[in-house]
């Protein structure tokens, strides 16, 4: 059989016949049909998942604020370090640690090493074995030597795999909190508000002992779609939680309203209010936490 | 009279590595105060004056050369911390100067 190419497909062909046409002339076009269809499909799916891009896997309530930190870790041989926001953020304000003990806002980009928190940086601020937190003394973080019985200290933080207790204890915590309907299941506004938990907003010989922060009025966004209520964006509880350096100029480089101009996608695209939320506070797919205002 | 010799070199030798020593730990003194002065007006950063922001912005530049010579660990966490309140300054200070200009 010989095939005479062309473009656009075979022009001439010899072989056997079959009501007058050639029949492998038949099969390659058949064949080359379906390549076709096969190649569109496998294009427009491509384009579809592209444009949406991948669907996040919506976590667990205990997962959700997880950080996965692995600069060092594993070149260590230690397991990748697993930080969990929802412990953290009981006793402390965002503030505290973002800016006074300079932990960046995204997973590794601190790059922070062991030495460093043997040296009372980082995680070292707190976890030396000295501070006290809910009448515990707070377990000191990394060593140079290690014994069995210290590896058990290092996997606290150091996560092999997802440890049941852990997970027990998260649950354990989280009944004792307003609830929530998104994210880990819990209200820290109103927890706070409770008095539930006391976030503490200064370390001793960390922090840098300011002027109370004046009291940041709350102000309305409007809203782009129609229909959707205004956002009343929460000045205050943010100003408390996060001080003015955590969000300005690095987060929004407005002081004025509506400086800033921002779309939802950006804010999905973790950009924005997206920094913090949908990571470690309350995801934007809660929309009437932020669309208060009545309509 | 060998043994007054040694001691009366020792005495010294020790003097200069405690002035040293002490020097260095003054000096770490020294260059953290004037952190925590200059960072610490972030919380009333909006009522500080055109010239009170410039100073400010001035001493943060200072400093970050000062922190610039400290060990990594050191140069880590207070570059990171000085950026974010020298920063907030300039920030509000550009806005108050285009504010001014707008007026």
């Amino acid at each position: 059989m010989e095939y005479l190419w062309q473009a656009g497909g075979i022009v001439s062909a010899t072989g056997p016949l079959k009501n007058g046409i050639l029949v492998d002339h038949i099969v390659v076009e058949v064949t080359m049909r379906r390549a076709l269809i096969v190649v569109l499909v496998l294009f427009v799916g491509a384009g579809i998942a592209w444009a949406s891009g991948t669907k996040k896997r919506k976590l667990p309530p205990y997962e959700f604020g997880s950080v996965t930190i692995n600069n060092y870790s594993q070149q260590s041989g230690m397991p990748p370090v697993v930080f969990d926001h929802w412990v953290h953020r009981q006793y402390f304000t965002c503030r505290l640690c973002h800016v006074d003990i300079g932990f960046g806002m995204t997973a590794g980009a601190t790059k922070v090493r062991a030495v460093d928190n043997m040296k009372g940086y980082y995680c070292g601020a707190c976890h030396n074995g000295r501070m006290n937190a809910s009448k515990t003394k707070v377990f000191e973080a990394c060593a140079k030597e290690y014994s069995r019985e210290d590896y058990k200290r290092c996997v606290k933080c150091h996560a092999l795999e997802r440890d049941a207790a852990r997970e027990e204890e998260f649950y354990r915590f989280a009944d004792t909190m307003p609830k929530e309907r998104f994210g880990n299941g819990i209200n820290w506004e109103k927890a706070e508000e409770e008095g539930l938990i006391k976030p503490l907003d200064q370390l001793e010989g960390v922090s840098i002992m300011k002027a109370k922060l004046k009291v940041q009025q709350d102000f309305s966004l409007k809203s782009k779609v129609e229909g959707m209520p205004d956002i009343i964006f929460s000045h205050r509880k943010h100003t408390v939680w996060n001080g003015c350096e955590l969000c300005h100029p690095e987060i929004f480089v407005g002081i004025k309203k509506g400086t800033s101009k921002y779309s939802m996608v950006e804010l999905f695209d973790g950009k924005y209010c997206g920094v913090c939320h949908d990571k470690v506070a309350f995801p934007q797919t809660d929309c009437q936490r932020c669309h208060t205002k009545p309509v | 009279m060998m043994r007054t010799t040694a001691l009366m070199r020792m005495v010294p030798a020790a003097c200069l590595l405690l002035s040293v020593c002490l020097s260095k730990a003054y000096g770490d003194e020294v260059w953290r105060a004037e952190f925590d002065d200059a960072c610490a007006k972030t919380t009333d950063v909006m009522t500080l004056s055109v010239d009170e922001l410039g100073a400010l912005i001035g001493r943060c530049e200072r400093l970050q050369k000062v922190v610039e010579q400290q060990d990594e660990t050191v140069r880590k966490v207070f570059l990171k911390r000085l950026q974010l309140c020298k920063d907030l300054y300039v920030y509000v200070l550009e806005a108050k100067n285009n504010e001014k200009l707008r007026k």
